[in-house]
């Protein structure tokens, strides 16, 4: 098929030209030739035929890139990577003013002896030198701002990847497909993908010189990979990845809740995590 | 090609990426650009008024944007959403960029687009290069050139890249090209190598 049709039926059409690309099944032993839309009268010249195949390109693009983009994770992966790069910030500044007090402050300069990060800048925000205070404050309203975030994204992570969620939490869930890129890239993942997302530089190390295998990448921000005993931790990563590969294929295809599904999976996970196998 | 004074140009209008001017004419990065690359070391790949190119992997359409200078027109292929608006853009100035949007390792879902091209360059960040070289077989004029920038890390990153660029000279070779010359992108671009083939 050509994206002009055949003889007899000649048009340059975006719409009609669109059915005939998508329907073509395999690449056509006679390629396009733009004598024939001249030879037809469609068209008078070179330039032309490339006006009009061009014009055939973009109409498809812009709609293919459209559809794309409009996904329902596309807002989610976005606020899931500005909370990341919020605590980031919020970490950085943390360390900065703290160094900033103790280098104007006599007797603070001691490792031992200083106060944790966030306390100690709720004090410098209280009383220090004006400009010290103003940053100090700053950062917490910045630690306001990325709580209220942080509880948004559990929220939009429950009704967008809901069976996920179940499992490891909206945060945890959230983290996982932003990684790889979205909802679609997860559910083409094996489990054993989703038990290493985050612990790429282990993995490849691993996998370069043969030291030991990681265990856990990001799915060890949830409470029964990081509480369970040391025993069990790896046997926990692996049943909760599997379980979680099984979960973003339903939230991509589904895309409801499957309560029994969920409420077996995290049995299943539980029972590792108490020891019994 | 033009060469101002040893350095790369295209003619035509400039601004598509900030690249620098020389009078009328843009500056082509061979730092940020295989091809300018491959030409600063081997001045005998020269593109041709009246070729029709099919280019894989046209990313933001920066190179692009040279190659369309030069030639009669270019079958620009690229599959993320995000560079694509970049080259849509850039074809919005340049009236010979067929800009599409679609996957080059199924190139059946464009096949009905395309006309016989005189070159195929290919730039893709993907395993299986010479697999899609092989597949766009077709789509090359008899004679026609193959200029394959062969990234080895994106085939195996547990070969070395000399490896990798031998087995992908055997399987060009498998698949109908007949390899002339390959060229090693250092210092421009590390682990890259331009493998230049004819169809047979």
């Amino acid at each position: 098929m050509h994206w002009y049709g055949e003889a007899g039926n000649l048009s340059t059409d975006p719409a009609q030209c669109e059915e005939r690309i998508l329907n073509t099944a395999a690449i056509p032993s006679v390629l396009c030739n733009w004598e024939d839309l001249r030879e037809a009268g469609l068209i008078t010249s070179r330039e032309e035929y490339i006006r009009a195949v061009r014009e055939v390109a973009v109409f498809l693009a812009v709609k293919g890139i459209a559809a794309d983009l409009d996904t329902k994770d596309a807002a989610l992966l976005q606020m899931v990577r500005t909370l990341d790069e919020m605590d980031e910030v919020i970490n950085l500044l943390t360390e900065r003013v703290t160094d900033w007090h103790a280098a104007i402050t006599p007797g603070t300069s001691h490792k031992y002896t200083r106060a944790n990060g966030p306390r100690l800048v709720q004090k410098i925000a209280k009383s220090g030198s004006p400009s010290l205070k103003r940053v100090a404050r700053e950062i917490l309203s910045l630690s306001g701002v990325r709580t209220d975030l942080m509880k948004e994204v559990s929220r939009e992570a429950v009704s967008v990847i809901p069976n996920m969620s179940a499992l490891v939490g909206g945060l945890v869930a959230a983290r996982l497909i932003s990684r790889v890129g979205g909802l679609d890239a997860a559910a083409k993942l094996p489990g054993s993908s989703i038990q290493v997302i985050g612990a790429e530089s282990a993995l490849f190390s691993h996998i370069r010189t043969g030291s030991s295998s990681p265990k856990h990448g990001i799915i060890f921000q949830h409470r029964r990979v990081h509480n369970a005993n040391k025993e069990v931790r790896g046997k926990v990563a692996r049943q909760l990845a599997a379980k979680l590969a099984i979960a973003a294929r339903l939230d991509l295809y589904r895309g409801e809740l499957d309560a029994a599904f969920v409420e077996q999976a995290n049995a299943k996970i539980d029972k590792i995590f108490g020891g019994e196998s | 090609m033009i060469d101002i004074k040893g350095t790369l140009v295209s003619e035509g209008q400039g601004g598509v990426y900030n690249e620098r001017m020389l009078g009328n004419f843009r500056v082509w990065d061979p730092y940020r650009s295989k091809l300018a690359a491959l030409w600063y070391l081997d001045k005998t790949t020269a593109l041709g008024k009246d070729e029709v190119v099919l280019y894989l992997g046209a990313a933001n359409g920066t190179t692009v944007s040279h190659v369309a200078d030069y030639v009669e027109s270019v079958y620009a292929v690229e599959f993320a959403p995000r560079p694509m608006e970049d080259l849509l853009a850039v074809a919005k100035k340049r009236k010979n960029i067929v800009p599409i949007y679609a996957d080059a390792t199924r190139p059946v879902r464009y096949a009905a687009l395309l006309e016989p091209a005189d070159l195929l360059y290919q730039d893709v960040a993907q395993p299986d290069q010479a697999g899609i070289a092989v597949k766009h077989l077709p789509f090359v004029k008899s004679g026609g050139r193959l200029i394959l920038m062969l990234k080895t890390r994106s085939v195996d990153i547990r070969k070395s890249a000399d490896e990798v660029f031998a087995d992908t000279c055997e399987e060009l070779t498998a698949g109908g090209y007949l390899v002339e010359k390959s060229v090693w992108l250092d210092p421009y671009h590390k682990d890259h190598a331009a493998i230049v083939c004819r169809k047979r």
